[in-house]
């Protein structure tokens, strides 16, 4: 490992601690004496300032300490949970996210601290510190409660002993978690382990300095023990004493990890503790991509194998290639399963969020969340983050009334904000709905007049929510007005211009009074697509079948020109033409000749285009390849795909043409 | 041409000395280029199918499949908007990569690999063998030979090749 992979798994962890941190301050908040909550809350706080030290970051170390003080106080009830103190707290973490994004920049360095240091340091030293739990910190002690020790001594007998083994690790050791594992791992075959502090859980997800003890019943001599934890690596020092029961203090209430209770119900305790381990291993996405790329790859030389073995007609051949196509199929969705993350990622932070908008606003709202284990591909989950804060913001913003607004018009005080993710086929929905007071039509359609978006015959044909959905034209919601009254709008158009970057879709729904719905559409992932192939001349080309809404056949004689354009009627309505040489400059397309068109209605919000083709081949999955920055920004071009005889299709994106 | 090469490598003990630049020499027509053997991947025979791009600059013929990869094609002869025959049976695609990204330039023929002295490399006139001076890294004599060699920076980054498509529309 280099260096940068090391930051990189630091910053990582930063992110999922300092994430836990601000969802456990709020539990905190809302159960303010729950020690367990606090533990938890000083696990992270010690976790992080652990690594940063390591990672030689020390403004980010000084302020966990600083925390942790408080965090210490707090455990050990010196200090009372006050709504100032989780303000305080939920502060210091603001502070560790600012220093956190300012590493990779190499910033973290250059950030002011002084100020939270000494907000800080203002609690924790107001109070006086007992001197005993500041010993137990500092100063690891193997105990056992009385009924520990009744189990531990049936099982003692003239050869087997118990023995307290202390193990220090190296202070620059980078996986604690892993060595202390490893050497629980080597002492496990050389005996029972009674006890050990911090806990084995502890242990392994590294809420521990640099030593730990652990209570061994063996029969084995003790230096045999300490030689074969000697040669774990990292390990710097190990001191084992065989001990006799009776003369150690009794613990009073449950600290470190107990295990022989475990071990005299369940008959597999090793399991059973290994399970509460998660196998999971870290991997760059980049590497993740590579191997997406390679089963694409595999998946382009299927193709053509299978056109080989179809022409050769020989048995054997052909059933190996069904086979490989089996296996194929399985590794592709192995693959894509592997870059699969929970929505939670992203909901996890709304929340804190969710909470700082509505105390600013002297509002009340519950947050409901539903779905969260919705699983999305990882770079989808990457790019909806700002969308939805974005979303939300505008529900809190101007969606939901204040509680004396909400209690005139006899709603409940406490608004409802619900956020919501399902799986639906291969797309995911996520859905944002408040209780709040709707979107104004008239107000929507009032300005989309007055700046010259819609015609009034355009907008006396259009549907209610048509009309609605009017606020993701650009440049909409830069009205000030619109955002007083209507209360959406602040940068819808760049919303739906993510969403759309990624293959989906978002429409909005609302009810005067009753409140607004968005809904986010979205492809489960980027990489591969459904698409509709088709053919223009001797060309082919895929259209993404999220942006096809139906094909349809027209006759000639149902064509007409309307100011220049061509245009048919589709279910009652115009539907305006366009035949695709002309828009790909295709010379040798042949449709102008037949007189049954097929036509591809393609989508755009509420506007829709026929394309006119020579002919729809068949609907195909495909891997998205980017044409590269070279030719990258084509209009109407959203990437090439692989055909099965190696030669390359664009995938068009047909929404803006017309 | 593995001979060339060899004897090449006698040259090169022989002014092991003096630094040298290693360069694949092509032809345009008549004429010879060379690029800096460093930035060149591959050559290849472009036996399949060139995509062509709607819309794209007019010097891009199109893209192609390379192991998995899309890969641009550009014309060189269109890019310095020499006028010339059609391609012929000697016809290659040298891959070139240009700030990190494939580029696949088309040229008549791959005519040797050579290996020169950096100080036989002049700064570029004004125009050379009708090619523009902002397209071109120097040229170099090598015995009667006169090599022109490509900026390839500049020869084919897409923002210049903007620029030079406006131009020729607005020439048009």
């Amino acid at each position: 490992m280099e260096i940068s992979d090391y930051l990189r798994v630091f910053m990582d962890e930063c992110q999922e601690h300092l994430q836990s941190l601000n969802s456990a301050l709020l539990e905190l908040e809302s159960h303010p004496g729950n020690a367990e909550i606090l533990n938890s809350i000083f696990r992270s706080a010690h976790t992080v300032k652990g690594a940063s030290a390591t990672m030689g970051f020390n403004k980010m170390a000084s302020v966990t300490h600083a925390m942790e003080d408080i965090l210490g106080l707090l455990r050990r009830g010196d200090l009372e949970v006050t709504p100032e103190i989780i303000n305080l707290l939920f502060d210091a973490v603001d502070v560790l996210e600012v220093l956190a994004r300012g590493i990779p920049e190499g910033r973290e360095a250059d950030i002011e601290i002084t100020g939270i240091l000494q907000r800080l340091k203002e609690y924790s030293s107001s109070e006086q510190k007992t001197p005993t739990a500041k010993d137990r910190r500092r100063k690891l002690d193997l105990r056992y409660t009385k009924e520990e020790k009744e189990q531990i001594k049936e099982r003692l007998t003239e050869t087997k002993k118990l023995y307290h083994i202390h193990v220090f690790l190296k202070e620059d050791c980078l996986l604690k978690g892993a060595r202390a594992f490893m050497i629980l791992r080597e002492v496990e075959n050389m005996g029972e382990i009674a006890k050990t502090i911090p806990s084995a859980k502890e242990l392994e997800d590294e809420q521990f300095r640099f030593d730990f003890i652990i209570g061994l019943l063996s029969e084995e001599p003790v230096e045999k023990v300490v030689a074969a934890i000697e040669k774990v690596l990292d390990v710097e020092k190990v001191e084992g004493t065989a001990v006799s029961i009776d003369e150690i203090p009794d613990e009073r209430r449950g600290y470190g990890d107990f295990v022989l209770q475990e071990k005299k119900e369940a008959d597999e305790p090793a399991q059973s503790r290994l399970g509460t381990t998660s196998l999971t291993v870290r991997v760059d996405i980049r590497k993740l991509d590579e191997l997406m790329n390679l089963v694409a790859e595999l998946v382009i030389n299927r193709g053509r194998l299978e056109q080989i073995s179809s022409e050769l007609q020989n048995r054997e051949l052909e059933e190996s290639v069904e086979t490989l196509n089996r296996l194929l199929l399985r590794l592709q969705d192995d693959v894509l399963q592997t870059r699969m993350v929970a929505v939670e990622h992203v909901f996890s932070r709304f929340p804190r969020l969710v909470r700082d908008l509505t105390r600013r606003a002297g509002k009340q709202v519950d947050l409901v969340i539903t779905g969260a284990d919705t699983e999305l591909d990882r770079t989808v989950i990457d790019e909806i983050g700002d969308p939805l804060v974005h979303i939300i913001r505008n529900a809190l913003d101007h969606g939901i009334e204040a509680p004396e607004e909400r209690r005139a018009v006899g709603k409940p005080e406490t608004g409802r904000l619900e956020v919501n993710a399902y799986q639906a086929g291969n797309q995911v929905i996520i859905t944002v709905s408040d209780d709040g007071k709707g979107i104004d039509r008239e107000k929507v359609a009032r300005v989309a007049l007055n700046k010259g978006y819609i015609t009034e015959e355009k907008l006396a044909e259009m549907s209610e929510e048509e009309i609605i959905n009017l606020l993701f034209l650009p440049g909409f919601s830069t009205s000030e007005k619109v955002t007083d009254v209507s209360g959406r709008g602040v940068g819808m158009d760049v919303v739906r211009e993510r969403i759309t970057a990624l293959g989906g879709t978002v429409r909005v729904t609302s009810q005067r009074g009753e409140g607004t719905t968005v809904t986010i559409q979205l492809p489960l992932t980027l990489a591969i697509i459904q698409t509709l192939m088709i053919e223009v001349g001797s060309e082919i080309y895929a259209i993404p079948t999220t942006l096809v809404e139906q094909t349809i056949s027209v006759n000639r004689n149902e064509i007409h020109r309307l100011h220049q354009q061509e245009v048919t009627t589709w279910r009652g309505e115009v539907l305006p033409l366009v035949r695709l040489q002309d828009v790909l400059e295709v010379e040798d397309a042949k449709n102008l000749e037949y007189d049954e068109l097929d036509v591809v209605i393609v989508r755009n919000g509420e506007r829709r285009l026929g394309c006119v083709v020579d002919t729809l081949l068949r609907p195909q999955d495909v891997v998205i390849k980017s044409l590269g920055d070279y030719l990258g920004s084509i209009p109407g071009i959203a990437g090439a795909t692989i055909l099965g005889d190696g030669r390359v299709a664009l995938i068009l994106d047909l929404r803006n043409v017309a | 041409m593995e001979e060339n090469i060899r004897e090449k490598g006698k040259e090169r003990e022989e002014v092991r000395d003096e630094e040298l630049l290693q360069l694949v020499l092509f032809r345009l027509g008549d004429e010879e280029f060379g690029v800096n053997i460093l930035q060149a991947r591959e050559i290849e025979k472009l036996d399949q199918g060139l995509t062509r791009v709607p819309k794209a600059p007019p010097f891009v013929e199109g893209v192609i499949n390379l192991r998995g990869e899309i890969i641009p094609i550009v014309d060189l002869r269109k890019r310095f908007g020499l006028t010339l025959p059609p391609l012929g049976y000697d016809s290659r695609v040298i891959i070139v990569e240009v700030r990190g990204a494939p580029v696949g330039m088309l040229v008549d023929a791959v005519v040797e690999i050579i290996r020169i002295p950096v100080s036989a490399v002049e700064p570029p006139p004004p125009i050379t063998k009708g090619v523009d001076a902002q397209y071109l890294a120097g040229v170099a004599k090598v015995g009667d030979r006169l090599i022109v060699l490509l900026n390839l920076d500049k020869a084919l980054s897409p923002e210049e090749s903007q620029e030079l498509a406006e131009a020729e529309l607005g020439d048009a």
